[in-house]
């Protein structure tokens, strides 16, 4: 769990948000996130949450105050690099925001194809970042063949596809049921596992009880508690005990892939753990195989 | 990614764009085809009057019409007179009988008209081949104003006059060809425009991925302006194609009629052809452009 601070990666200093005709959306905000930490965003509807996060990956600016990603004052940024500063983070929303006509290839791989890599490079980054997710057999098949969790970890996919510094969610499991919900937490919780920050937003006050973890609690638009929650349940939340063949050694164990189907597929390129060129070959046929027909 | 791989990923996306909204893009395809046609058909028709007009100029003579009195005698004296003058580059003495003649060989069934009667219809003549440089001079008009006084003329045809008449038409024609083409090509933007806006709109939610995930502005508006290019060149390529078969048509169905045939004497030249195709190239840019500048596609994502 992401009880760990590591060196600032997100800081805010006295940060407020006024919207035309005055409303405040957020007043005064000063804290920050380490590198590596799991934070947890809460409050009421209304209380700033999603303005937050949109100032965060630069969707808006400040009215006042200094938001500092990486060191760097993202009000500042000129509009032609916001692009460059949005690809070092991964954005999941309620709603997923995946293209319904476009391929779950598609709809993963749409960074990758921006940076100009090539079909069979995209095919790989995205079966890995599916993989991750559980969904490595699912690359052509599209979004409204999948379920409501499926769709949630396609967008994680997604967010996840150039190994961001940030993962910022926005209520992500607010449109599943607890079981698909706790689901889509444990992917959080792995992706963090790996290095990560990850923050995010709920009003979910029984999962974060549950899991614990940094909380910071916005109150019509004020920082009004940062404190960490220690779960309830969290060895229940916890990873498998399979390794993650991608995982560092020193971290935790267990990763996404343990996660319903993405068992399968871990187990059929299980020859990876032990490396090698010929794992290394194997994958990559899998992955030839998995996304010959998710481009159209 | 290079800039080749985004014109090509641009072109790809534009295709297929043109291919699923196929019904909205051949409306502004045709819009504008429509326009670049009858611009061309304007231009075709000036272009074609304009050469007339040149090889007519070169072939401009004065006709100074005598007396039916005048003699042989006043006649040759008349010629010497012409030919003494610097804007006159040959004179054809043209006499009654000589003029009968020309009359009966021209109109045979009209032959009865100038023959047998009492009084001459047909009056001497000195035809004046003029020297191109000096058409319209001063010294000209001179000359031709103080001979319409001179006793024994009756009357001075100069080719020029009616030639002037034809120029002004074909200037007309030019104005109104040019107005029209160019009201026609800006409802022709204006439809691009719309087209390009409403595939902005209908992939409003992809482009707010792709501005999530980091997508420059170049790339996501290049697949708009390559559609815009594209429904452009295919109009000016539809309005070429139209415009020669218009054209293979009415000189087909033209036959001796003075007209259709002056009109459709010639087809336009490659490099007019080539301009037509690039004129809507240029309008299908301009429009997509012009469709999304400033906040359009900002507000969409």
């Amino acid at each position: 769990m992401g009880f760990r601070r590591g060196k600032p990666l997100i800081q805010l200093f006295h940060v407020s948000k006024h919207y035309p005709g005055g409303q405040a959306a957020l007043s005064d905000l000063t804290f920050e996130i380490g590198r590596g930490q799991f934070v947890f965003l809460t409050g009421a509807s209304g209380a700033g949450k999603t303005t937050l996060l949109r100032l965060i990956f630069r969707e808006e600016i400040p009215s006042s105050g200094q938001i500092l990603v990486n060191g760097r004052n993202v009000a500042s940024i000129p509009q032609r690099k916001i692009p460059y500063l949005r690809r070092t983070m991964g954005v999941v929303f309620q709603d997923f925001r995946l293209i319904a006509r476009k391929t779950v290839f598609e709809n993963v791989s749409y960074l990758p194809r921006i940076l100009g890599v090539d079909l069979r490079g995209r095919k790989k980054l995205a079966y890995h970042a599916l993989r991750r997710v559980g969904l490595a057999h699912r690359m052509s098949s599209f979004p409204p063949e999948l379920s409501g969790g499926e769709q949630q970890r396609v967008a994680i996919a997604r967010a996840l596809i150039n190994e961001p510094d940030i993962l910022i969610a926005d209520e992500p499991t607010g449109n599943l049921d607890p079981d698909l919900a706790r689901e889509i937490l444990r992917l959080f919780l792995a992706v963090n596992q790996r290095g990560t920050t990850v923050l995010l937003a709920t009003h979910d006050r029984e999962m974060i009880q549950r899991v614990g973890g940094r909380v910071l609690t916005l109150d019509r638009g004020q920082l009004a508690l940062d404190r960490e929650v220690v779960g309830t349940e969290q060895p229940e939340l916890r990873l498998g005990d399979e390794e993650d063949p991608e995982a560092e050694g020193g971290r935790a164990s267990g990763s996404a892939e343990d996660l319903g189907e993405g068992k399968d597929v871990k187990d059929e390129s299980g020859g990876e753990d032990e490396g090698g060129l010929a794992a290394e070959a194997a994958e990559e046929s899998q992955v030839d195989e998995a996304g010959e027909d998710a481009e159209h | 990614m290079s800039f080749l791989q985004a014109l090509r990923s641009f072109f790809r996306d534009a295709a297929i764009n043109l291919v699923r909204g196929w019904k909205v893009s051949l409306v502004a395809v045709l819009t504008i085809a429509v326009s670049l046609f009858l611009s061309g058909v304007f231009l075709l028709a000036s272009r074609n009057l304009a050469r007339s007009v040149e090889r007519w100029q070169r072939e401009a003579r004065v006709v100074v019409y005598l007396t039916p009195q005048t003699t042989a005698a006043e006649l040759a004296v008349w010629a010497r007179r012409a030919t003494g003058e610097r804007w006159v580059q040959a004179v054809h003495p043209v006499d009654q009988r000589q003029a009968q003649e020309r009359f009966r060989s021209i109109f045979p069934s009209l032959a009865d008209l100038v023959s047998g009667g009492s009084e001459e219809p047909l009056p001497a003549s000195l035809e004046i081949e003029v020297r191109p440089a000096a058409s319209g001079s001063q010294e000209q008009l001179s000359a031709l104003a103080a001979w319409r006084l001179a006793p024994g003329v009756t009357l001075i045809d100069d080719d020029r006059e009616w030639l002037a008449q034809v120029q002004g038409l074909v200037a007309v024609i030019r104005g109104v060809g040019l107005v029209l083409g160019l009201v026609l090509l800006g409802a022709a933007v204006f439809t691009i425009g719309s087209v390009i806006r409403l595939a902005a709109f209908l992939h409003s939610e992809e482009i707010s991925i792709l501005r999530l995930v980091g997508a420059t502005e170049f790339y996501i508006r290049g697949p708009f302006y390559a559609e815009g290019l594209l429904q452009g060149t295919l109009g000016g390529l539809f309005a070429a194609g139209g415009l020669y078969g218009a054209w293979l048509l009415v000189r087909q169905r033209a036959g001796d009629a003075l007209v259709p045939s002056l009109l459709a004497a010639d087809f336009l030249s490659p490099d007019q052809l080539a301009a037509l195709v690039l004129l809507g190239t240029a309008a299908g840019l301009i429009g997509a452009i012009a469709s999304l500048r400033g906040e359009t596609l900002r507000s969409s994502s």
